[in-house]
């Protein structure tokens, strides 16, 4: 026992660095982000929530983070969930060409895909001349400024944070698993259902928080892609930070939109070892 | 009799003012070589090449120059209030007149910066905190083949729908838009609209479906204009536009017939910053012709010091229209919010 405690007290004090760095780093930090959000202008002050909360326009605003985020995430998922599958099962070359298209442009700032996006789906672009040419459409379609090149763009720079977890798992992942699944009778659908998919779930619950926690929090992208007549939660507490110098409200944001990503987080790896538990 | 006892005063008058002016410089010589001067980013090229070898030769000094965002140096000087690092800080109105409401900045004397008094008017500002050492115009930047607009109201021409881009009210240009609109709504002149942004804020509305699309970022504007894909950005000014045209984009800088704007450039002395005398005579220089002519055809800029001669095709800073200044400061941040939830 006493042993034990011993250990345990080493355990601790070699942890004491790195717990004194993460609370002067990320915990101070944070409680004053919190702290400040509820003050005004004489002390304690729930102001710049009910503002967040009491008008239409930041409800619009919040909405806009969460519907951006949502689709973002369901649509990289829906991408990169066959793309790890094909990258997973690949040999030789082939797994490193695809692995490497898919983090070299990791290393390109963002601030350079948005632009270029704004190029490639301009009405001169590639985008729409090849769509001509195809005789798809007649004369060029608005794309850039939309919501719908903005979920472009949001997918374009963060698939590779679906990918890389789910392809993670699927790499690990036991091929005769299947087989034995089919041995037992199970069709390739309830193979597909009730083993693949249990076994794949954790990778695909870290690609689902990375990928929101990301999206909810994105600022350049929405910045370039779309501008001001899509505000999000970022570009408001830019906003009050640097031009109307309302730092309680600007905290007040970040503080949920901390939230929104966290819940997030939370929810979903509970709903990821659920049908674990279960089984 | 007379004659020779008053050229005797005149010339005692006149050998102590050339002590004086004499004087001044070698005082200036004496103290400190180097100074710290706060401003743009986007200024540092044409400044660190042209203007301040330029106060080097006429002042000794050495400059050590911190380009950023106008609000970065804000919080620079903030966090030195008790020991300022800069002498000297150059930055857009919106961030003087806050910078001016912190106590950061410290009037300038005319004693000390004799420019101060050459300058057009409406270049000197909450009485001499901080002047207007150049001024880019405004007006309505275009893509050459669209041709040129004639009216503000152009903005709202149908055959535009979708390829208008303005500026956010994040962005100091971006109040023009705001001004026109409220003088279109009302037919008043710019200087009565100015007072009524309730009427800037109806017009500009009905212009906000057919945009484009609403910057903060002014490159990547400028660059959806140079190919096409906007025919114009309304609020523009001819530091960015006319820039790209030296540099031979198909874009050009039109002022329509209701007029173009002064867009503020200041420059201001810091409050307890170090070297006050060689400050003076820094922000003196920049006020006088020798830098000013530089800057106008470095940067585009109309001179504000009344003895700088205009180059040519360059309008002239009486006929471009300077705001309210104190006005807009005490409105900016009810606009801004105003801006985002009424207008977007």
């Amino acid at each position: 026992m006493a042993g034990l405690t011993r250990e345990r007290r080493t355990a601790y004090l070699l942890g004491l660095p790195a717990a004194l760095i993460t609370a002067a780093l990320f915990l101070v930090p944070l409680a004053l982000l919190f702290a400040v959000s509820f003050t005004g202008a004489d002390g304690f002050s729930l102001s710049a929530y009910a503002r967040l909360f009491g008008s239409e326009h930041y409800l619009w605003v919040i909405g806009n983070s969460l519907q951006l985020a949502l689709i973002t995430t369901l649509v990289t998922l829906v991408i990169a969930y066959p793309a790890s599958f094909a990258i997973a099962r690949a040999k030789g070359v082939w797994r490193s060409l695809l692995l490497g298209s898919l983090l070299l442009p990791l290393a390109a700032s963002v601030i350079v895909k948005a632009f270029a996006w704004t190029i490639l789906l301009r009405s001169t672009g590639i985008v729409n001349n090849t769509l001509i040419a195809l005789g798809l459409i007649h004369e060029p379609i608005r794309m850039i400024f939309t919501e719908t090149a903005l979920v472009i763009g949001a997918v374009n720079v963060f698939l590779p944070f679906m990918i890389l977890p789910i392809f993670a798992v699927v790499a690990q992942m036991d091929e005769r698993l299947t087989e034995a699944a089919a041995t037992l009778g199970a069709g390739p659908v309830a193979a597909f259902w009730r083993v693949t998919v249990p076994v794949t779930l954790p990778g695909v619950i870290a690609g689902i928080a990375l990928v929101f926690s990301l999206t909810v929090s994105a600022y350049v992208v929405p910045t370039l892609l779309i501008g001001e007549r899509y505000p999000t939660l970022p570009s408001t507490i830019a906003k009050a930070y640097l031009l109307t110098n309302e730092g309680s409200f600007g905290a007040a944001a970040g503080v949920v939109l901390l939230t929104i990503a966290l819940a997030v987080v939370i929810v979903s790896s509970r709903l990821g070892k659920a049908p674990g538990a279960a089984r | 009799m007379p004659v020779t006892s008053l050229s005797r005063r005149t010339l005692l008058k006149a050998s102590a003012a050339l002590a004086g002016t004499v004087a001044m410089p070698s005082i200036v010589r004496a103290a400190p070589k180097e100074i710290v001067i706060g401003g743009p980013a986007g200024a540092a090229k044409y400044f660190n090449e042209s203007v301040f070898p330029l106060l080097k030769q006429k002042l000794g000094v050495t400059v050590l120059y911190e380009g950023t965002n106008s609000l970065t140096n804000l919080q620079k000087m903030q966090a030195d209030k008790a020991a300022p690092k800069f002498s000297v800080v150059i930055m857009d109105d919106p961030v003087m007149i806050r910078a001016a409401a912190e106590g950061l900045i410290v009037p300038m004397q005319a004693s000390a910066i004799p420019n101060l008094g050459k300058l057009v008017p409406g270049a000197v500002h909450l009485d001499g905190m901080w002047a207007n050492y150049q001024l880019p115009w405004a007006g309505i930047a275009y893509n050459t083949k669209s041709g040129a607009p004639t009216s503000w109201a152009d903005m709202w021409a149908p055959s535009h729908k979708g390829k208008v881009i303005v500026p956010s009210i994040q962005n100091t240009e971006g109040f023009w838009n705001l001004l026109i609109a409220a003088h279109l709504e009302t037919g008043k002149p710019l200087a009565e609209a100015q007072y009524d942004i309730d009427a800037g804020f109806r017009k500009l509305k009905s212009l906000v479906p057919s945009l484009l699309n609403v910057y903060t970022n002014a490159p990547q504007a400028m660059n959806l204009l140079e190919q096409g894909e906007a025919d114009m950005i309304g609020g523009q000014f001819s530091a960015y536009t006319l820039t790209r045209k030296m540099d031979g984009a198909p874009v050009d800088l039109a002022i329509p017939k209701e007029g173009g704007f002064a867009m503020p450039s200041g420059i201001a002395k810091i409050t307890g910053g170090p070297a006050s005398d060689l400050a003076d005579a820094v922000i003196d220089a920049f006020l006088g012709p020798d830098v000013q002519q530089v800057l106008a055809t470095k940067a585009v800029v109309t001179p504000t010091n009344l003895t700088t001669p205009r180059p040519a095709g360059y309008p002239d800073p009486a006929t471009l229209f300077a705001p309210d200044w104190g006005f807009v400061a005490k409105e900016r941040g009810k606009w801004a919010e105003r801006w985002t939830t009424e207008l977007l």
